[in-house]
């Protein structure tokens, strides 16, 4: 999809729906929005996936109020709020360093959003304990941030985020300072979070091994401007531009010329195969296009027992061959010298090829896109 | 003349520096136009080698020391005079005591001198073998010669008084003839509190003063204290208060109001009833240069080196022979001169030294107990 | 270790060794007694003096805290002026206690630009007195000591984590009340320090005092200088032994204040 086309909105459930229209923010330093427009639907897990001065966390700064748009407009739920002070919006917010306050008891820390909403006393200390019990922190109310551990921390941010009941909750790469174990953890507990409490989430995060194992939708963000939005699967198997195939995933490119087209078929020559391979779009004739496939995706041809026929294929020359436990990693050669990377499932029946072999390898025509 | 400008370390550097701010637009220059004795021949005993430190109160007098008699004395007997802004007793005691003695020769009162000698041994013997004849007795002791003459006076403002002149300290004390703010001595440092004062505007006459009945002071100070807005500790203060019409009346240095008026300040002095005091030359004992201390002292009270201090500030000399070198119409401006000094009150420092540790603490309880 | 050494040398030589012999010299002169501290309990002056003291030190910190820590906000927020802000405090520095104390008196004087001004406007007919009295000696002290309380706090407002404030904002907390409920109390550490400081430092004030103040506006370190003249030196050390003494019980005292001894600990961390 290109940037700036809409998204389709519905908005059901408890969660807000967000709408971005055309938002930019202009700076000096880096981090500048150029025109995002972004449908966020109720109750959805979306996360905004980029490398860092993307315009991600400015994005969400923005959504959140902390940060005013140059130009475009920000509706929750179908109302504008870019005139509206943070401390209005009534929205969660989770900050990569957690943001606790220091001076404040983990319970008071909790009990921060309802205290400025007027929650009286009993009713407060009910909720805080409801939030530590969600976040698996029973009993300690009483501590200081500084007694706890930083995934502690982190979880009393989030509770502190959602015990206002927020309809929408956004998260600043929450986990970027925690270990890997204690962040796979916690992966699964907002997953599970997001289910329960069926609130919308938006997340910012640079790891897209992070956004894809928990997003609904993922906005791919680069140079302030949204690449690609989608699903996890989408993103993957069908990334839309170079930059999406290359930063999520490994890919392999390879020039290509346009021949004709069949349907929703492209038919290209590449290496001096013929190479058939979906495109939303509808290039030209003889027009010069990047083809792009993973590399776990490619197999060697012998190894298909004939369902190769069907396939895209092409001769390679084998450059250098890695064992890596429960895969092959091979780097092969093209004809004209682009280099291919393939990997293959180990197993003891397949033979593993060396280096100086001439193979041929095979894919599906759905794992080729044009980009 | 007491504490004057006080130009070295801490507390005193800082309060002098206000003396040495507010006096320099007013430095005098009369006296210094015109053409000064000069001292051509002195005794052979005088002269000498090596130097001569010597501790002042800075300032504007320290200036004309330099060129009164510092500078004449290098010239004429070899021996090269360092001077240093700050003398100050409880300095030298402190030196003494500690046999680390910086200074050969400090300019202190009588008073001073006396005090630390009460305490201990801390001054050498004044050499008067050397000392000139014109010098007169009643400013010889054992510790020290007195070498300058200076009164303390009312100091007022004419425009506030409406052209009146205030005639002694009964109309100093009388803030009905005479509105306004007053400002006297104090103790702070190292103040001398004017009793005299406080008597004569009680009615004591000038040459019933002392002994000082210490009671009748207190009860004097009492009808004057609330309209006392600054018991002043440094002779810059009264000078600053005149200035900016922050009193109508205060005591003061009389070299002082010379260079208030040469500033254009409509301020008059009253001569009537004011103390007459000394400074004096102290040579702390185990001075390195003692024996060119003795050669100063002797050479700057000779006739023409105290002409030279008069000329160039309001003061008076103490040897009898130096009215010949100054000009009639200076002798009249000199508390020396016979018409003033006819006016003044020999201050007692015998008493004083008797009695100063009572009458300051007497005082500090009136004022803060 | 090894490299603290020649500081500790200088301290023991150059201040320790010196406020030893001051000390004992309250103790032992003439002879080894307590006099002059039994003198000291039936001394009014003295009595009055400290209590003088204490007050006028207690005043300007108040007032050192009240007008400096919005300058310290001001500067910590204002980024591209913060330089300017800085050089505006710390110019005061660069001129002695003196000169700003007699800048002060120019000012405050009864014929001084304040009065000239206000009689110029028509608020007052008669020239109020402000120099010679206990007020003139607060605003001379408040302008010397503002930047010691000033930089402290911005100190620790600039510690102060800024997503705290955005925290608290997303969390439903109004600007007035993310200062009440974050700002200022993570800021006490600062507070506390500055306080402190001028506290302390206003315990040992001479020459504003003596130059601003009226008749009776006497400073304990006025007390100990008129003792030193008077050649009293045993009771002028036993003056500056509780001068001391009272410093020290005020640095103590503080640190184990609830709020602010936590505080002392939090910028510890």
């Amino acid at each position: 999809m290109a940037p700036g086309v809409r998204d389709t909105v519905s908005s059901t459930g408890s969660g807000a729906s967000v709408s971005l229209a055309g938002l930019e923010k202009s700076y000096e330093r880096v981090g500048a929005v150029n025109g995002v427009s972004l449908d966020i639907r109720s109750g959805e897990f979306l996360t905004l996936l980029g490398p860092s001065g993307s315009g991600k966390t400015t994005t969400l700064m923005m959504i959140a109020g902390f940060e005013q748009p140059t130009k475009g407009d920000i509706a929750i739920d179908g109302t504008s709020v870019v005139a509206m002070p943070p401390h209005k919006r009534n929205i969660g917010m989770v900050f990569q360093n957690y943001a606790l306050f220091p001076h404040l008891t983990v319970a008071e820390n909790i009990g921060f959003p309802l205290k400025q909403r007027g929650v009286a006393k009993a009713e407060r200390a009910k909720l805080v304990g409801e939030a530590l019990e969600l976040v698996h922190l029973p009993g300690y109310g009483g501590r200081y941030p500084r007694q706890l551990s930083g995934g502690q921390q982190q979880r009393v941010a989030l509770a502190r985020a959602i015990v206002f009941k927020p309809r929408l909750l956004l998260m600043d790469e929450p986990l970027g300072a925690l270990d890997k174990q204690l962040r796979e953890n916690l992966q699964l507990e907002m997953r599970r979070l997001h289910a329960d409490l069926g609130i919308t989430f938006i997340y910012v995060t640079h790891d897209q091994e992070e956004a894809l194992t928990m997003s609904d939708r993922i906005a791919v963000m680069n140079e302030g401007l949204v690449s690609q939005v989608g699903s996890p699967e989408d993103l993957y198997d069908r990334p839309c531009n170079r930059f999406v195939a290359g930063f999520i995933g490994e890919s392999n490119f390879l020039p290509a010329t346009v021949k004709g087209l069949e349907g929703d078929i492209v038919i290209a020559e590449c290496q001096g195969a013929v190479i058939r391979a979906t495109c939303p779009s509808r290039p030209s004739s003889g027009s010069t296009v990047t083809l792009t496939t993973r590399p776990e995706r490619l197999r060697f041809a012998d190894t298909l027992n004939g369902s190769a026929q069907s396939m895209n294929r092409m001769a390679v020359t084998v450059t250098e061959a890695v064992f890596a436990g429960e895969r092959c990693r091979y780097m092969l050669k093209a004809a004209d010298g682009t280099m291919i990377v393939l990997k293959e499932p180990s197993s003891a029946a397949i033979r593993r090829r060396t280096v100086g072999e001439h193979a041929e390898i095979a894919w599906s025509v759905a794992d080729t896109i044009l980009v | 003349m007491g504490k004057k400008n006080f130009t070295t370390f801490g507390r005193r550097t800082a309060l002098g520096l206000i003396g040495t701010g507010l006096s320099a637009p007013f430095v005098l220059r009369d006296g210094w136009g015109q053409t000064m004795p000069e001292l051509t021949k002195i005794p052979d005993s005088l002269k000498g080698e090596g130097e001569l430190r010597i501790a002042t109160f800075g300032g504007t007098m320290q200036e004309t020391q330099q060129k009164a008699y510092f500078a004449p004395f290098e010239q004429a007997t070899g021996i090269k005079v360092k001077p240093f802004a700050g003398s100050d007793p409880t300095k030298i005691k402190a030196m003494v005591e500690t046999k680390n003695i910086e200074w050969d020769l400090a300019q202190l009162s009588r008073g001073s001198i006396m005090n630390l000698m009460k305490t201990g041994d801390y001054f050498e013997k004044i050499d008067y073998s050397l000392v000139d004849d014109g010098v007169d007795k009643a400013y010889r002791f054992e510790y020290g010669l007195e070498m300058l003459v200076w009164a303390q006076v009312i100091g007022y403002r004419s425009d506030l008084t409406k052209g009146v002149a205030p005639n002694g300290w009964a109309d100093f004390w009388d803030t009905k003839k005479f509105p306004g703010d007053r400002a006297m001595v104090g103790t702070g440092n190292g103040g001398w509190p004017e009793l005299e004062f406080a008597l004569m505007a009680a009615g004591v006459p000038a040459d019933k003063l002392y002994p000082i009945d210490i009671d009748k002071a207190f009860a004097s100070y009492d009808k004057i204290k609330k309209d006392i807005v600054k018991w002043w500790d440094t002779g810059a203060m009264p000078v600053q208060l005149l200035t900016d019409r922050e009193v109508t009346m205060t005591s003061v240095w009389n070299g002082r109001m010379a260079a208030l008026q040469a500033a254009g300040v409509p301020a008059q002095i009253s001569w009537n009833q004011g103390l007459l005091k000394r400074d004096a030359w102290g040579i702390p004992k185990g001075a390195k240069n003692a024996t060119n201390a003795q050669k100063f002292v002797a050479y700057s009270t000779m006739a023409i080196p105290q002409a030279r201090v008069s000329l160039g500030i309001p003061y008076g000399s103490v040897n009898n022979g130096s009215n010949e070198f100054i000009p009639e119409e200076r002798l009249k401006v000199l508390p020396s001169a016979p018409a003033i000094k006819a006016q003044l009150v020999n201050y007692n420092y015998d008493w004083w030294i008797e009695n100063r540790a009572t009458v300051i603490t007497r005082f500090n309880k009136w004022l803060l107990g | 270790m090894l490299l603290v050494a020649p500081l500790v040398l200088y301290m023991i030589v150059l201040y320790a060794l010196p406020v030893v012999t001051m000390l004992l010299r309250s103790f032992n002169d003439p002879t080894w007694s307590l006099v002059h501290y039994r003198e000291l309990m039936d001394d009014s002056v003295f009595f009055n003096t400290l209590v003088n003291t204490l007050y006028t030190a207690f005043i300007v910190t108040l007032g050192t805290l009240v007008l400096g820590y919005p300058v310290a906000v001001a500067l910590v927020r204002a980024k591209k002026w913060a330089p300017l802000i800085i050089v505006i405090i710390l110019l005061p520095f660069w001129t002695s206690v003196l000169v700003r104390s007699y800048a002060w008196m120019v000012l405050l004087g009864r014929h001084g630009l304040i009065n000239e001004a206000l009689m110029a406007a028509g608020l007052i007919d008669r020239p109020l007195r402000i120099l010679n009295t206990a007020l003139a000696v607060y605003i001379g002290m408040i302008h010397i000591l503002l930047p010691y309380m000033i930089l402290p706090i911005a100190n620790a407002l600039r510690q102060i984590d800024p997503s705290l404030a955005r925290a608290a904002s997303g969390l439903g907390s109004p600007p007035w009340r993310t200062f009440l409920q974050v700002t200022l109390p993570l800021s006490i550490p600062g507070v506390a320090a500055g306080g402190l400081l001028v506290f302390v430092l206003s315990l040992g004030f001479y020459i504003t005092p003596a130059m601003l103040g009226g008749p009776r506006d006497i400073t304990l370190s006025m007390l100990i200088a008129n003792q030193v003249d008077q050649l009293n030196w045993a009771y002028a050390a036993c003056l500056s032994g509780v001068l001391l003494a009272t410093a020290l019980v005020i640095i103590a005292a503080c640190r184990r204040l609830p709020g602010i001894g936590n505080a002392f600990k939090m910028s510890a961390r």
